[in-house]
């Protein structure tokens, strides 16, 4: 059977729950190194290894170097492990000092001076993007079952209406309680970057009435493209669906919520890395 | 002076213990964070509204405990009440968070401990002699892994069901939940429970003998001495949406019981140099939180085979009960609590009347509690101009760890001698810290 291991770097072990739910693997791959679930202290050689969280302490560091070279194939696994995730959120100018401050403990793995993604350190050969990747996601990722279909966007999963007759004028926020069923969350005022977030999620937040915060990253047309083209879209979406002005879109665009996942771009926090390939990435 | 270091696993998180000995004494023994993560950090100028999508990150495992708190939280900022229907979904939520994290530490995280194996994945490299049960076959063990995956499934579909995202929830907002549940999804979801039920049932009474076999091998139930305890549930029918914290005498008599926003003057905090994670004591007392606590306060679960259940434990172990391995069977009262409770509030409409009040969103402080399964979980927020200017995320785990080093600390006595370290100390050390469950993602938050 083939063999399979986890690597959980500074994350919140939503990935590994995540897996865990995906129990269909259980009979079909054999998993040998996952600390949430197996006592055993180091990463064999493996068929595919899942990596998971940012690299944030100089432990991660060695892990991760040391688990990539025992594989033959590496996924990053996650928007940590992708772009660091949430994390980047502490890696603002102001936050930082202060985050660093409390950084130094005797004893204890030493933070780096920023939470790193994964393919900063070594090279990965395929990404699962998502906050975390949905059970479906993880089983395409191990299988790569031929039926495996997914919209191109969260918005072609959705179906929610749009509608001509409701032009919102200004945005109302994530939190307002109560959202009409069956109607575009946009045409209700919320920002949602459904249109333009990758597919494969089969819409499960905008159905119950979130919107989406992007946690699957940029869809095929932005992948390798700058973070301001995305931007862009968004607005064209904003601008043809609502009479929100664009400044108060510009604003919201930017704000943590939807910044901890914009980081899945390579130019956005001004890293300077190449993007990512499209055939690269579930 | 030897030091001994044991990497932990099973475990959410990072963590290891770290054991000082001289001549056969034992110095110290230490349970270490070793990550960090700095959420009071990053949400620090976030609008106070993104709050309930951002936390809940802090933690896979309890990202629903934290999605509530923070809702909550704002909801006491802005003065607004949820409507009942609300309640109740987010009641929901939380169950499906129980039933999910304690079918995951009973199943998952500690049976391999009764087996004597390193995983139910992975069942052929023994790391400890048989416990003699006959189960610990590699077939079985397999089995009982996709039994416990199947029980653990019913709390993520419930958690969907209740919250939309099934690790990260979305659907409880300020002012009530983005949706109700209609009657077809429920009727679903209730067949789901039911089926769940009897297999937990039946895996917890195998693990119930199994507990009761491991004890007699290894002749102790850990750390039994009395302690404090502290929870933020009623003493009947725990409803772990949280109302007011208790703290329990370690002689079984009520000594305190007060707000979130009073905690502060009954825990007092405290950081170590060794530990990215601190610690909090009640006026300066050993305290202990999660399973053991609620069921050594419960007078009645309020659902039938709970109660057997529950029953069966106060007769077996007396109440307060103490030693540490009863944590894991005090997970499984709940287990079956919460999968009976919430197929009871499935059978009720859940769609037929608002899900949610308006609201006006104002400048403030405010403190939401939430019973985790490790324990109360409270937030605190201040926010200025609509952003967080300051968040403070009081973790269960925390509470526990003073309680979990007193108990290293008696499972190294018991097993470190002047000639020798006895090897039966590297599995002591691990049923001991999952006795607790702890969650380092939370404490180092």
């Amino acid at each position: 059977m083939r063999q399979f291991a986890v690597l959980q770097l500074s994350g919140c072990a939503g990935c590994e729950v995540s897996l865990l739910n995906a129990e269909a693997w259980v009979d079909r791959y054999k998993l040998v190194y996952m600390p949430l679930v197996i006592s055993a202290y180091d990463v064999p050689e493996v068929d595919v290894l899942l990596v998971s969280g940012g690299v944030r302490t100089d432990e991660d560091l060695y892990n991760l170097r040391r688990a990539a070279r025992r594989a033959r194939q590496l996924v990053a696994v996650g928007t940590c492990a992708i772009s660091g995730g949430v994390a980047n959120l502490g890696d603002r100018d102001e936050v930082r000092e202060l985050f660093l401050a409390e950084a130094e403990r005797r004893h204890l793995p030493r933070l780096l001076p920023r939470i790193r993604p994964v393919d900063a350190v070594v090279t990965v050969d395929r990404y699962l993007p998502g906050c975390p990747p949905t059970p479906e996601l993880f089983m395409a990722v191990l299988f790569t079952p031929t039926d495996f279909k997914v919209g191109k966007t969260v918005c072609r999963e959705c179906g929610r209406k749009k509608r001509r007759d409701m032009r919102p004028t200004h945005l109302i926020g994530f939190e307002q309680g109560e959202v009409l069923p069956d109607v575009c969350l946009i045409n209700q005022g919320y920002l949602c970057v459904g249109s333009s977030t990758r597919g494969g999620c089969r819409a499960l937040c905008t159905r119950p009435g979130h919107p989406c915060v992007g946690c699957r990253g940029p869809s095929d047309t932005f992948i390798d493209k700058l973070s301001s083209e995305w931007f862009t879209s968004i607005q064209r979406v904003f601008a043809a669906m609502t009479d929100i002005p664009a400044e108060e879109i510009e604003t919201a665009l930017r704000s943590p919520q939807l910044a901890l996942f914009l980081f899945q771009f390579s130019d956005y926090a001004g890293t300077g890395r190449p993007p990512r390939p499209k055939e690269k990435v579930l | 002076m030897p030091t001994l270091i044991f990497p932990l696993s099973r475990i959410e998180g990072h963590a290891q213990v770290v054991i000082e000995v001289q001549g056969g004494e034992v110095i110290s023994a230490h349970f270490q964070a070793i990550e960090f993560r700095g959420f009071e950090y990053f949400v620090q100028g976030a609008p106070a509204e993104q709050m309930p999508v951002i936390v809940p990150r802090i933690c896979g495992v309890c990202s629903t405990a934290h999605h509530v708190a923070a809702v909550k939280t704002l909801e006491d900022v802005y003065g607004v009440t949820p409507p009942p229907l609300a309640l109740k979904i987010r009641e929901l939520l939380l169950l499906g968070q129980i039933i999910q994290n304690q079918a995951t530490s009973l199943f998952i995280f500690t049976m391999p401990d009764r087996l004597g194996v390193a995983s139910l994945f992975q069942a052929t490299s023994s790391t400890s002699p048989s416990t003699g049960s006959g189960c610990a076959s590699e077939q079985a063990n397999a089995e009982i892994a996709m039994r416990a995956l199947q029980v653990r499934k019913a709390g993520t579909d419930l958690i969907t069901t209740a919250g939309g995202q099934f690790i990260h929830p979305i659907k409880a907002v300020v002012g009530g939940v983005t949706s109700g549940i209609g009657p077809e999804e429920a009727t679903a979801m209730r067949t789901e429970l039911s089926e769940a039920l009897p297999i937990a049932c039946e895996l917890f009474d195998c693990y119930w003998e199994m507990s009761l076999a491991m004890g007699e091998r290894i002749g102790t139930w850990g750390d039994d001495a009395p302690a404090c305890y502290i929870t933020a549930i009623a003493d009947r029918r725990p409803n772990y949406y949280g109302d007011v914290i208790h703290v329990m005498c370690p002689d079984g008599v009520a000594r305190a019981s007060f707000s979130a926003h009073d905690f502060r003057v009954h825990l007092t905090y405290q950081e170590t140099d060794y530990s990215y994670a601190g610690q909090t004591s009640y006026e300066g007392e050993v305290m202990r939180a999660n399973s053991l606590a609620r069921v050594n306060m419960a007078r009645r679960m309020g659902t039938p085979r709970a109660d057997e259940y529950l029953t069966r434990f106060h007769e077996a172990f007396g109440q307060p009960a103490h030693a540490i391995m009863l944590f894991d069977l005090a997970r499984g009262i709940e287990l079956v609590y919460a999968l009976e409770r919430a197929m009871e509030i499935l059978a009720e409409p859940l769609d037929h009347e608002d899900t949610a009040v308006p609201h006006t969103p104002r400048d403030g402080e405010g403190y939401g509690l939430v019973e985790a399964p490790r324990g109360p979980l409270i937030h605190h927020y201040r926010i200025e101009n609509g952003l967080i200017v300051q968040a403070e995320f009081i973790i269960p785990t925390v509470h526990n760890a003073l309680a979990i080093e007193r108990a290293l600390r008696v499972a190294a006595e018991r097993y470190i001698t002047a000639e020798r370290v006895d090897m039966e100390l590297e599995h002591a050390v691990g049923r001991v810290v999952r006795a607790f469950d702890p969650c380092i993602a939370c404490a180092t938050h």
